[in-house]
């Protein structure tokens, strides 16, 4: 009974997680499909990759969220889409991290010399974070529940 | 004991190989059927952000501005936020945050003419804000705004005359 329970709470997180993650995806993807010359901008005010890779980045990386949200949310492939949802969402966290510690306003792509003022940057940080936490946990689940001597979950 | 069995990443690969796949033929495709499609490689160089779409360059030289300083024939303008501003900013210069230009600008450029030579400056040399404040400002009848790229860090490299607070 109580093994029963146990179960049905695992599997309520790993569906939740499933469906958290896929909607995330998706709704990043969403704005960023419509407007790919908005979206190198933010690209570019990152600061990071060079000139050539930002608009290629900007046409492909929303179709990506929106290819890896939807096998998430119809739950296949999903060690290929998990993946490459956790590869994505632990770039997109170091690169926060990364404008963050060098005082980067991303917004305008301008460097405030007033660190530590930027609780906008902070909050992304966190939701980003968190974001990393359940996909790593869905890489556990994905991956260890297709290996062999374990049942698959789903 | 392997946690995770070589089979999965065999799958896996295959997996994301497919994926590619799909967004690159998604990606191209709707980037050729759009109307407001990109080109897949463009010029992001600092250069070419100060040019207008209109084809105008309104960027000014250090040497210009700094001219014009001394001869105290420019007013210049901040882009950054006020807090910045406070922190240090280019000797005389007036606080028109471009995040709060649609109320601060009446308040900010009282008694300035629209003949005057208007320089825009903010900090770091892909900021928008001052190219941004200078479309803004051209568009407002200062048609002499233009924009000293990567303003506020060269100007005090440079040891320019400063000041701080308000």
């Amino acid at each position: 009974m109580k093994e029963e329970i146990r179960q049905k709470i695992s599997m309520t997180l790993y569906h939740g997680a499933r469906i958290g993650l896929s909607i995330v995806f998706i709704y990043a993807s969403y704005d960023k499909i419509l407007h790919p010359a908005a979206f190198a901008k933010v690209i570019y005010n990152y600061q990071i990759l060079p000139d050539e890779l930002i608009n290629l980045s900007a046409i492909f990386l929303p179709w990506l969220e929106l290819v890896i949200g939807s096998l998430l949310i119809i739950g296949v492939w999903l060690p290929g889409s998990v993946f490459i949802g956790n590869i994505l969402l632990i770039i997109f966290c170091s690169a926060l991290m990364y404008n963050k510690a060098r005082g980067l306003d991303i917004s305008c792509g301008c460097f405030s010399t007033s660190q530590g003022d930027l609780p906008e940057s902070t909050l992304y940080l966190i939701r980003d974070f968190s974001f990393v936490v359940i996909a790593v946990y869905l890489f556990i689940k994905v991956f260890i529940s297709e290996s062999p001597g374990l049942k698959r979950s789903s | 004991m392997r946690l995770i069995s070589s089979k999965i990443w065999i799958k896996t690969s295959n997996q994301v190989l497919f994926i590619v796949l799909i967004v690159l033929a998604a990606g191209f495709a709707s980037n050729y059927f759009r109307s407001d499609k990109i080109p897949f490689i463009e010029d992001w160089s600092a250069k070419s952000n100060l040019v207008t779409p209109s084809g105008e360059n309104l960027e000014i030289s250090l040497a210009e501005a700094s001219n014009l300083f001394k001869k105290g024939k420019a007013f210049f303008i901040d882009a950054r936020s006020l807090a910045e501003y406070d922190a240090g900013h280019i000797k005389g210069a007036i606080s028109l945050p471009y995040k709060e230009v649609d109320w601060k600008f009446v308040e900010a450029m009282t008694g300035i003419s629209e003949e005057s030579a208007v320089i825009t400056y903010c900090d770091g040399e892909t900021c928008e804000l001052s190219m941004e404040l200078a479309v803004f400002l051209r568009n407002a009848g200062y048609k002499n705004a233009t924009v000293l790229s990567n303003g506020w860090p060269v100007w005090k490299q440079n040891g320019l005359p400063v000041e701080t607070g308000e």
